[in-house]
């Protein structure tokens, strides 16, 4: 099923590139290092989803105390911070071109930036305490508190002056783009959610195992 | 013209192709390690005990 998924991802990536840099046209003003956009927007997209998924599956550890939503939360923590990282890293290399600077302390930059720090606190929370009930329940609720900050990022845009441009695709009415950007977009985005969903199979599958290895 | 800055397209998708990479093989290595591991567990579990 794991190796399925990751074979599937593998496809779905290897088709964002072709749509990305094969059929989405060279943007007008920005020229080709638009293209970035294919892997900065997904990223952060999939990192959403990720903290969604934290957050639920805490709410669920915190009801039920079933540890398999508590490795969830874990595992989608993980592969959060790394999506998060990624979205960070390109869109510094995407600034300094178009904005000429890699990074400015606007709205949407930073909370972005909190949102990367406070998952990274959770996974050092969890690394910190021995105790395994403990932790679970300590890290399910800062898991429930940080998600606060996803629409606070998502959101920045509209609720301050910022360098950062509004959402492409998460917004009301219609898309501006041309199509062949809309389905570039929406092609990646499939591929990194299946990266994803392959990742944190993955490591859900891993951590039951670490914990047996304990016992 | 506008400039295409391939150089900066080149870095961001080198730099996440090399993050996912490691990621992955880190991934790997630990089913590895978590396998030997369980095994020789079971191993020692299921061996005789010695006589006294």
């Amino acid at each position: 099923m794991s190796r399925a998924l990751g074979w599937l991802a593998a496809l779905a990536l290897g088709a964002g590139l072709v749509m990305g840099f094969g059929v989405a046209p060279r943007e007008v003003i920005q020229g080709n290092v638009q293209r970035i956009m294919y892997l900065h927007v997904p990223t952060v997209l999939v990192a959403y989803l990720a903290f969604a998924v934290v957050f639920l599956a805490s709410i669920a550890y915190l009801w039920r105390r079933d540890l398999a939503a508590d490795r969830l939360a874990h595992a989608s923590a993980e592969v959060g911070v790394l999506f998060t990282g990624l979205t960070i890293a390109a869109g510094a290399i995407w600034g300094k071109p178009t904005w000429g600077t890699w990074w400015t302390w606007d709205a949407r930059l930073t909370s972005v930036a909190i949102l990367f720090v406070m998952y990274l606190g959770y996974l050092l929370l969890r690394g910190m305490i021995e105790d395994r009930d403990r932790a679970a329940r300590y890290s399910a609720v800062l898991g429930i508190i940080a998600a606060l900050d996803v629409p606070l990022v998502h959101f920045s845009v509209y609720w301050w002056r910022t360098l950062h441009q509004p959402p492409s695709l998460l917004k009301p009415g219609p898309a501006t783009m041309p199509q062949s950007i809309v389905a570039a977009l929406v092609v990646n985005i499939a591929a990194f959610a299946l990266l994803y969903a392959y990742f944190v199979a993955k490591r859900v599958t891993l951590l039951r195992r670490e914990e047996e290895a304990r016992a | 013209m506008t400039a295409d800055h391939w150089g900066f397209v080149v870095a961001a998708y080198g730099l996440a192709a090399v993050v996912l990479g490691a990621y992955w093989r880190r991934l790997r290595r630990r089913d590895r390690e978590l396998t030997t591991l369980i095994e020789s567990k079971t191993a020692r579990a299921t061996q005789p005990k010695r006589q006294r």
